[in-house]
């Protein structure tokens, strides 16, 4: 890592921790130092969070915030649809008082401050009566009094914190995922009282096996033992037994097989040895098995379901609220209601609502949904716009073709489905082993009690029930959970967050990588990278002059003069789509765009410079002033995590939706293959099977929603900073701050894998010489009972070692 | 020893009580958020401002320029 700490560090952005773009110089007091900003948009927000007094949360946060999007400042003009009662309806109840209660889902939610951040800041806000985040969810509960507050304010309020809001839409899957965390919750709860209960007359009981105890105490206190442990096995162990019936009735041998047989047989054998007044009890090993079990079983499903966000839809992307042409005039009206041949009006910066045919003005359309590329392609009346492209320079209108079901967008959700359901399936590590371990532990079993009804039929129950309870479930049962757990906390705590259910494992076992370009080893903007002068005038007065025009344009080349200063004005400027800007000032005409529309103004410009950049030229109608090269800049960590990833003899390869030759360069820059570029989604998606059907197993990288759908299809996935919340959901890790996470996420992967097979290993060679002597009768209770909990503490104390973070950032 | 007799089952009462409060506690959402509340148990102090000064000298472990 030394490498990557001598680097020279561009100054991060205080507010989301993305580098201050050269010339930038915006800046906000927080706890009374100013502090850099790298944009308008950040700057917004941290001045409105140190205007309120809640600069504590920049201590408190553990995860730089996400980068605000830039959109036309109106965020309450935007919301009002929301104040419609039939559209409020459906994420909002109002009670006989008439307060609402809402329920938001909020994106850039990063870390635990954010809640704070949050509820404080909208707990002061007039008509707010009360307001509490989910974190887990993302989801914020508010209810507020509407004629104080309408819920466009809120929802404007939200946005201006940095965070963007949407209603929140109830599933079956989420509200069953809810029931079942309380269920498993519930379970645990009433095993772990339970385990006390028993455990304590288990002490005596053991105490009296050793020095005596009177025969009537013996008998009550294996009374209450069986009163607690029976309550134990019906309420919290009934699960593991309707699991193993559900498996066994098709046949399967499941780890809860033999959890099932020994808690049950265990129980049945104690409570007969205590109705009966002879034999022993095992009753705290019963408890203690449940509550074990479910414990390792409770963290697991933990750290699956923890940032488990697949609700996100591709809809979510649309605006809810759209311009269409009704009655004669221009009217708001929620998208959801559009009908095909509505007229529509898309403004400049406003993503199409639907797929539709433009009818009048001429404009471009940024389509990285569709092609990852983030230059606009020019349209012009007859043209098709796609639902979830970004009209960028002029307003359009259109005419609705299709309902949202049979958009392009739609399509691309709907591969987004396929890539998941053809997704290969690892059998799990544990899984695997858990067969093989439950066979064996029953033949075992059963050659015990045949053996031992030959030698003595009266001991032969004893010692094969020993034999149960001693080859120890837990130890196996804890072995995996217990990693995971581990190691998810360690790479949340360095800016991954996992979320997939068997990406670790998966991962472990990648032998290619593969990344996306735009926006995932590139930054995915244009910047500024030469200016070529053509004429005697110093450089910063030529940025003065094509700032002063680029002010005017939507263009995504306007974004990289957005920190240089202002010291210019012009007179008037004009837009021409799909050309350039034209502006006067002092008396002189300007020109910045293409080529040819620069030609005309000023014939004697020459050929932009050879170099593969974006040249865009600026000239007066005297004379030719300059050429400037736009690129889009790789990511200062790319070259580090390929190379890592190379050495560690992971194949790395690029697998891009942009056709333009810097795709190859930029491959051989950095040293990896190029699988295919200019692919569509569909294409990508196929790329990848080909490369899993060849026995691969494939980790991909990607931001977009046009990687969506090979994102769910990789056998592990990442969603880079900053990328579309669609692309997350089909992530199984999410980085937060750089793409150097990908290369620590892989190394913890091999190290929790490796740490799962000493957990194994450890479990089985316990048993190998604990079953042995339980089958030869050598094993009294007591001893089985500590022999347990030594080796279950044995493997999380293991796990834990991958709790060590392998860098500080 | 005879109070043994009086004492499991008293013991037993509270365990059942333990259990029944623990039940409710899950079923009115205590539980569902347990990354906020493990954050917010240790931050969620209003008296902010006073200590606002002194931490802010070296705070945050925010990488600087």
């Amino acid at each position: 890592m030394a490498d990557q700490l001598a680097r020279a560090e561009p100054t991060p952005c205080y507010h989301c921790g993305e580098p201050v773009p050269d010339g930038v110089s915006l800046v906000v007091e927080i706890d009374g130092e100013p502090r850099p900003m790298c944009c308008p948009g950040c700057r917004a927000v941290a001045g409105l969070i140190s205007g309120s007094g809640l600069d504590a949360f920049y201590r408190r946060r553990t995860a730089y915030s996400e980068r605000p999007v830039e959109e036309d400042g109106d965020f309450a003009a935007h919301y009002r649809v929301y104040d419609d009662p039939e559209v409020a309806a459906g994420f909002s109840t109002t009670d006989d008082n008439g307060q609402v209660s809402a329920r938001l889902l909020l994106g850039g939610i990063t870390c635990a401050a954010c809640t704070w951040l949050i509820e404080q800041s909208l707990s002061r806000v007039p008509g707010v009566l009360d307001a509490s985040v989910h974190l887990q969810q993302s989801r914020l509960d508010v209810r507020l009094d509407p004629t104080v507050l309408p819920l466009s304010e809120l929802f404007a309020r939200v946005e201006s914190l940095g965070y963007r809001p949407q209603p929140f839409r109830a599933s079956t899957q989420r509200e069953q995922s809810a029931t079942e965390y309380r269920a498993d919750l519930r379970r645990l709860g009433v095993a772990g009282f339970g385990m006390m209960q028993v455990g304590m007359f288990a002490v005596a009981l053991h105490a009296g096996d050793l020095q005596g105890i009177e025969e009537q105490y013996r008998g009550l206190l294996r009374g209450f033992s069986l009163l607690v442990s029976s309550f134990v096995v019906y309420y919290a162990a009934g699960t593991f037994f309707r699991t193993a019936w559900r498996h066994l009735r098709q046949g399967a041998l499941v780890m809860d097989l033999p959890v099932a047989l020994a808690i049950g047989l265990a129980w049945l054998a104690s409570a007969w040895a205590t109705v009966s007044g002879t034999g022993q009890v095992y009753f705290d090993s019963v408890v203690m098995f449940t509550f074990f079990l479910l414990l390792g079983r409770f963290l697991e499903a933990r750290v699956r379901q923890r940032y488990a966000v697949t609700w996100f839809d591709a809809e979510a992307a649309l605006p809810d609220a759209v311009t269409v042409r009704r009655d004669g005039q221009w009217q708001t009206q929620p998208r959801r209601q559009l009908q095909p041949g509505d007229r529509i009006l898309v403004k400049p910066g406003q993503t199409v609502p639907a797929d539709a045919r433009v009818l009048g003005g001429a404009g471009a359309v940024r389509e990285d949904t569709f092609n990852g590329e983030h230059l606009p392609r020019h349209v012009r009346s007859g043209d098709a716009v796609y639902a979830g492209t970004v009209n960028v320079e002029s307003a359009l209108e259109a005419e609705v073709l299709v309902d949202f079901a049979h958009s392009r967008l739609a399509a691309l959700q709907h591969s987004v489905e396929m890539g998941r359901s053809g997704k290969p399936r690892l059998a799990r590590l544990a899984d695997r082993i858990a067969a093989w371990f439950v066979a064996g532990v029953l033949l075992v079993t059963s050659a015990t009690a045949l053996a031992w009804l030959q030698i003595d039929p009266a001991q032969a129950l004893w010692v094969s029930l020993s034999v149960l309870v001693i080859s120890c479930p837990c130890a196996l049962a804890l072995a995996t959970p217990a990693a995971l757990t581990a190691a998810a906390g360690a790479l949340r705590g360095s800016g991954v967050i996992v979320r997939g259910e068997n990406a670790l494992e998966a991962l472990s076992r990648c032998t290619h990588l593969v990344f996306d370009k735009t926006g995932t080893l590139t930054a995915g903007q244009l910047s500024l990278d030469r200016v070529h002068p053509l004429a005697d005038i110093a450089e910063n007065e030529l940025l003065a002059i094509a700032a002063a025009l680029q002010q005017w344009s939507n263009h995504p080349i306007s974004r990289a003069f957005a920190g240089v200063e202002r010291t210019l004005d012009c007179d008037s400027v004009d837009q021409v789509v799909g050309a350039g800007l034209d502006g006067v000032r002092g008396g002189q005409h300007y020109r910045m765009g293409s080529a040819a529309f620069c030609r005309d103004l000023c014939p004697a410009l020459p050929q932009p410079p050879d170099d593969a950049l974006y040249w865009v030229a600026l000239c007066s109608d005297e004379r030719p002033l300059a050429w400037f090269g736009f690129g889009d800049h790789t990511r200062a960590e790319a070259p580090a995590v390929v190379a890592a990833a190379e050495r560690a003899g992971i194949h790395t390869g690029l697998l891009s939706g942009d056709s333009s030759p810097r795709g190859p360069q930029l491959a051989t820059e950095l040293g990896m293959a190029v699988i295919g570029t200019g692919l569509q989604p569909r294409e990508k998606l196929e790329k990848v099977r080909e490369m899993q059907a060849g026995g691969a197993v494939v980790a991909m990288v990607g931001d977009g929603l046009n990687d969506a759908p090979v994102l769910g299809a990789a056998d592990a996935s990442f969603a880079v900073a900053g990328a579309t919340d669609l692309a997350r959901a089909q992530a199984d890790f999410v980085l937060a701050a750089d793409l150097g996470g990908v290369t620590r996420t892989w190394r913890k992967a091999r190290a929790c894998r490796r740490i799962i097979l000493q957990n194994f290993a450890w479990a089985l060679g316990y048993n190998l010489c604990a079953i042995p002597l339980a089958a030869a009768g050598l094993v009294p209770p007591w001893a089985a009972a500590i022999g347990m909990s030594l080796s279950s503490l044995l493997v999380v104390t293991n796990s834990l070692r991958l709790n060590r973070r392998e860098t500080a950032h | 020893m005879d109070s043994l007799y009086l004492l499991i089952p008293v013991a037993l009462v509270f365990v059942a009580l333990g259990i029944k409060l623990l039940l409710w506690a899950i079923d009115s959402g205590q539980y569902d958020d347990l990354d906020k509340e493990a954050w917010r148990i240790l931050n969620d102090d209003e008296g902010q401002d006073s200590h606002a000064q002194n931490s802010s000298a070296q705070d945050s472990g925010d990488p600087k320029p």
